[in-house]
């Protein structure tokens, strides 16, 4: 079961945080800032897995990550999930967030805290995987826009917009995660941002 | 930075995200959340309805300033409003800020569930999806109430979407996490199985995780799911990529289902049907060989696909564990791996094999690859992996092969990461104990362990190493002459001080032929290091000095004068303090007899795998280990428990939890019985009394401040000699199995049912107790006595006999006991005097209890009192009798039974039975010579009742039948069941 998904910065800024066991609001910081010092001082090219969390499940208990650009993605797993498979998880997430944001970055979870809610919402429920299908998932996410487009009255041009403030801003934050290709060049990823 | 708008208009969100985005402190950040906060508050406070798109506005700021990690307390009202809208957006806020922030005991709860009601009913899909994502998210108990019944039906339906379905089992799985009660059974049962042939395989993937936990709870009623997994499975590993379109996942078709599917099967024992096994063994032998095929892609995507399902196949593989085709497959893919360019898969690969090494067809597979492991503990940079080497060490250790290994571990452990030193140390110590088959090289590999890591070495297991020496003669010399070249380091380890001074306190003599390590070098050593010891090692060292007195006497006056030492004999420290008083004394006043049998060599331990260190380190096993083996686990922990609760955990010799039991078997004084009360030891008569008397006179002695400190003389006497090396016996074994021990009597199985013919027997016997009982009758009136006679060594303190009460109709009236103590060989005679108030069918109890050795025993007697016994037998001639016998023709008053012969049926037997049952046999009277009657009146207080009786034997069945009249229903009763397989 995945007991918790969290998403920070290099510096342990949280951008998401989701937890599919009941901790108190305490608790969660806590996890959070335990989570980001364990998974921060690693080094990229070393595994993506991690036991010594104190904090969930106790020793049946492994954190899954992986760090894109100014970014972690941290799934915190117990032994029932294959390591592998939360990994590619994690880059279906990552894909899809992606497809949803035309070239994700840092500033669109920010910004768009509610929508990558929604996101993940699709991708895992109470814990399990619910879809790992990538297309999927974005027809689901583009009705919900269309949806939302039509409430609102409005045919905004919202997509384009942050665009055009994402090529405009050359700080960190705007680096699209996408161009980091981790996966298949580890040795980028480890880019340090001040 | 400016803030992208949103395209819905949110446009304040955005500008507050912003403004925080742009505070320059943590201050600032704060200060501008409270004037939000505070802004918001009035708005919702105020006047002024909100619309619903000001309030979803404000519910998603408020949920930004949650998710920033400020509390928030209020505004959870407003979102379950947002909840009825009929706007998609809306809604989807309300629920989002009710998933993520809202309590699960909210007093709003049920406003929320009657809103997600409404929603699932909608015949839209997506208010649907919305109430489900909610249930799944907060899945308490009264949602689980609420829904159990309609979310199994969603799950079934014909008319539900896919995408729902989806959501509705992991929904239903949620729900019953927390509460199991709502397992689908019966016609559910075949319906959720078989959602795994479901078209869509999103609906496969989310039912399969349900059934995983549903089976998991009672995998009998899902075991149907076997059958259809596998062939599942079969047509997913068969197929083509392309087969599955939008599943395949970088070239492999379905990862998640498989590896979803391959860990559903490891629930259950391989199949029994052999086709479906053998399906099952195909399936995991082309996963095995698609491992050796190349790569569709270079991507790294497509080989963690790939090795997802593969690691999951061979754990399944490990699981059953009957193919040693498969296994030994499983065991080189892995061999592969572990020299593989991805960290990640190396790491695997070393997980998997720990795994592996444990199955008997797969050990010696394993076993091949041991140099890359040691290669791995030594080269790898990442910690992770390294943990999993070691791991992997651990359990391909076996006795060929445990030399190097140990050998490669203790090297690790000098560079090893701090927080898994311990571990090792322990790992360490279990392999060198187990397969040592030359006693000094566990010797060797102790002493170097503690040499190494002395602070990660915890008390187990140094303790365990005295244990071993003190148990193995072969060894002793060796462990002298190798503590003693240890502790001449400069700088050595505290432990090492206590191995040191205990084993050369023992075994000291045996080197002690060498000048180089005389008795005084001896001593000397140890001294030195002894005023940089703690309080618990010195109180050690000094009952290693006590014992060098009597090993060397010739260095006496050498440990006389550190004894009255002032920061000895009036250490801060009582322990320390107590100590040397005692041992001082001991020394000036015992003679050298005394002395030798006080300070005797420690007896053997029993033999015994050291339980404590094995728990432990069950526990610390790698989750992967547990994941197969959670209920082991479980099991593993509770004995652990166990473990730990007996024993004392507490550091450093005490007095108080001194065993008597050692003291008197150290003196060599058995014939005594221990004793919790000083009185008992000096007013007993036992013939050793001389000895123990001068025992006592040693301490007659002024003794001052420990009498202060310790007033009963017995804490005194319990402290010297149960303690003198008291600690490992303590900690590690207990001495149960060493010395007799008295164990608690809490129940027993009486022998009472043989009392229905006799009233004088043994009624219970023991190892350390003997009841006796004899008991005489006058018509309604009894008088028994208990003859309670004390098998031990051990004195019964407290004895005490009463009835329980609540059985009115027999009253029991002990009298007083002569005495409350029961020597040991000795015995105590309770009389009770009973009285048949009525007919009975329950036995009269008492409780028996007396303390002994600070173990209270208490337990239950049942006095061999029966109806029966109650009896005057009646003579009568044939016509009173079938007049009697017709006169008891009511319904009740009869009873019959009919039986087999248990015995050959033998006539003067069957009589002799019938006559000492109470009643009498008559002769004569039956028509047929072979039948018996008789009669008898039972006489209670308030009534005699007449009982008559017919046996009815038939030779040729080898049956009886038995007819009982009287003239009260239960008596007839009672008395058939007396007689019940008597004859």
């Amino acid at each position: 079961m995945i007991k918790a998904i969290l998403i920070f910065n290099n510096h342990g800024k949280p951008r998401l945080s989701k937890f599919y066991e009941h901790y108190s609001e305490d608790m969660q910081q806590q996890i959070i800032r335990e989570t980001f010092q364990l998974v921060s001082k690693r080094d990229d090219n070393v595994c993506n897995f991690l036991e010594g969390g104190s904090l969930i499940g106790g020793s049946d208990y492994k954190i899954i990550y992986r760090h894109y650009a100014t970014l972690y993605f941290v799934f915190c797993v117990d032994s029932s999930e294959s390591e592998l498979g939360i990994l590619d998880l994690i880059q279906v997430f990552v894909e899809t967030l992606d497809k949803c944001f035309e070239n994700v970055c840092e500033l669109d979870l920010i910004f768009h805290f509610d929508k990558v809610q929604y996101i993940l919402q699709e991708l895992c429920m109470g814990g399990m995987v619910l879809e790992t299908n990538m297309n999927e998932i974005v027809l689901r996410i583009e009705e919900m826009n269309k949806l939302e487009k039509s409430e609102a009255g409005l045919g905004g041009s919202q997509s384009k917009a942050i665009t055009a403030v994402k090529e405009m801003n050359i700080s960190n934050i705007t680096q699209k995660i996408k161009d980091i290709k981790l996966p298949e060049l580890p040795n980028l990823g480890s880019i340090k941002l001040s | 930075m400016t803030p992208p708008v949103k395209g819905d208009g949110m446009r304040g969100l955005s500008v507050f995200i912003s403004d925080i985005r742009n505070c320059k402190s943590r201050e600032a950040e704060v200060k501008r959340i409270n004037k939000e906060l505070a802004n918001i508050r009035t708005k919702f406070k105020g006047d002024k309805t909100l619309d619903g798109y000001q309030k979803k506005k404000y519910v998603c700021k408020l949920l930004f300033i949650f998710l920033l990690g400020h509390d928030i307390d209020f505004g959870h009202k407003e979102a379950v409003n947002l909840l009825v809208s009929n706007k998609y957006t809306e809604k989807q806020i309300g629920y989002l800020f009710i998933s993520v922030i809202l309590n699960h005991e909210s007093d709003l709860m049920r406003l929320i569930i009657q809103n997600i009601k409404n929603d699932l009913s909608s015949r839209n899909p997506i208010f649907i999806t919305l109430a489900l994502q909610c249930i799944a998210n907060i899945g308490n108990k009264e949602m689980a109430d609420a829904f159990a019944q309609d979310i199994p039906k969603l799950l079934v339906s014909g008319d539900t979407l896919d995408s729902v379905k989806q959501s509705a089992a992991l929904c239903l799985l949620k729900l019953l996490r927390n509460s199991p009660e709502i397992m689908p059974t019966g016609e559910w049962t075949t319906r959720i199985i078989h959602l795994l042939n479901d078209q869509h395989l999103g609906v496969v993937t989310a039912a399969c995780s349900l059934i995983d936990i549903l089976v998991k709870r009672n995998p009998e009623e899902y075991k149907a799911c076997v059958s259809l997994a596998v062939s599942r499975l079969s047509r997913i590993v068969t197929s083509t990529y392309t087969d599955f379109q939008d599943y395949t996942y970088y070239f492999v078709p379905a990862p998640w289902l498989s590896v979803k599917i391959l860990r559903l099967l490891q629930n259950y024992p391989p199949p029994d049907d052999p086709s479906i096994k053998s399906r099952l063994n195909e399936c995991l032998d082309t996963i095995l060989q698609k491992a050796q095929e190349a790569l569709k892609s270079k991507k790294l995507q497509h080989s963690n696909a790939k090795n997802a399902v593969l690691f999951e196949a061979i754990n399944l593989i490990i699981h059953i564990d009957s193919e040693p085709n498969l296994l030994v497959k499983a065991c080189n893919q892995l061999g592969q791996f572990l020299s593989h360019k991805d960290t990640n898969l190396r790491y695997l690969a070393l997980e998997s094999m720990c795994l592996l090494a444990t199955s008997e067809f797969s050990h010696d597979a394993v076993k091949k690859h041991q140099e890359t492991v040691i290669n791995a503990l030594k080269t790898e940079r990442d910690i992770s992996v390294r943990q999993r080497a070691v791991d992997l060490l651990y359990a391909m250790c076996d006795r060929t092969n445990a030399e190097e290994i140990v050998k490669e571990m203790l090297g690790y452990l000098e560079t090893a990461d701090y927080h898994i030193r311990e571990e090792m140390v322990l790992k360490v110590a279990i392999l060198a104990e187990k397969y040592a088959v030359d006693y000094t090289w566990y010797v060797d590999i102790m002493l170097n362990l503690i040499r190494i890591a002395g602070d990660y070495v915890s008390e187990e297991v140094w303790y365990r190493v005295i244990q071993i020496v003190v148990n193995r003669t072969d060894v002793q010399g060796y462990a002298a002459k190798t503590v003693f070249e240890a502790l001449q380091a400069p700088a050595c380890h505290e432990n090492m001080v206590k191995v040191g001074g205990y084993i050369l306190g023992e075994f000291g003599n045996l080197i002690a032929g060498d000048p180089r390590s005389s008795p005084l070098i001896q001593f000397e050593l140890l001294h030195s290091k002894y005023h940089l010891c703690s309080p618990q090692t010195r109180c050690l060292l000094l009952s290693t000095y006590v014992k060098f007195i009597n090993l060397f006497n010739e260095i006496k006056p050498q440990i006389q004068h550190v004894l009255k030492q002032e920061n000895n004999l009036k250490s801060s420290d009582v322990e320390i303090q107590q100590r040397s008083v005692e041992y001082l004394q001991l020394s000036m006043i015992a003679d050298a007899d005394v002395l030798a049998t006080v300070l005797e060599e420690m007896p053997s331990f029993p033999e015994r795998e050291s339980s404590i260190l094995s728990s432990i380190l069950q526990k610390k096993k790698p989750p992967s280990d547990l994941a197969n083996q959670q209920q082991k686990e479980e099991k593993v922990e509770k004995v652990e428990k166990t473990v730990m609760n007996g024993q004392n955990y507490e550091t450093g010799p005490k007095i108080q939890t001194v065993n008597n039991n050692n003291q008197i078997d150290l003196i060599g004084l058995n014939a005594t019985p221990p004793s919790n009360k000083t009185q008992t030891v000096l007013t007993s008569t036992t013939p050793v009394k001389s000895d123990q008397e001068a025992l006592l006179d040693i301490f007659g002695g002024p003794v001052p401040v420990v009498a202060a400190t310790v007033p009963p003389v017995q804490a005194n006497l319990d402290s010297l000699f149960s303690d003198t090396f008291g600690v490992p016996t303590q900690r590690i074994a207990s001495p149960v199995q060493e010395i007799p021990q008295f164990i608690p009597i809490l129940s027993i199985q009486d022998n009472h049912i043989q009392f229905v013919f006799k009233n004088a027997d043994i009624l219970f016997e023991n190892e350390s107790i003997k009841i006796l009982s004899k008991c005489e009758y006058k018509q309604n009136l009894a008088r028994l006595s208990l003859t309670f006679m004390n098998k031990s060594n051990f004195v019964y303190q407290n004895f005490s006999v009463q009835p329980i009460l609540g059985n009115d109709s027999i009253r029991v009236l002990p009298r007083p006991l002569d005495s409350n103590v029961l020597q040991s060989q000795s015995q105590l005679i309770q009389i009770l005097n009973c009285e048949c108030v009525n007919d009975f069918s329950q036995l009269p109890q008492v409780l028996v209890q007396f303390s002994c050795n600070g173990t209270q025993s208490r337990f239950e007697l049942n006095l061999p009192i029966f109806l029966n016994k109650f009896f005057d037998p009646a003579q009568m001639d044939s016509q009173t009798f079938f007049s009697r016998w017709k006169n008891l023709g009511n319904p009740g008053q009869e009873q019959q039974k009919i039986f087999k012969a248990n015995y050959p049926i033998d006539k003067d037997r069957n009589s002799q039975i019938l006559v000492s049952f109470g009643w009498s046999s008559l002769s004569g009277i039956d028509p047929n010579p072979e039948n018996f009657c008789g009669a008898g009146i039972i006489y209670t207080s308030t009534q005699q009742y007449g009982c008559l009786y017919r046996l009815e034997p038939n030779r040729q069945a080898q049956m009886y039948r038995l007819t009982i009249r009287s003239n009260k229903e239960s008596i007839s009763k009672r008395l058939i069941e007396l007689l019940d397989n008597q004859f």
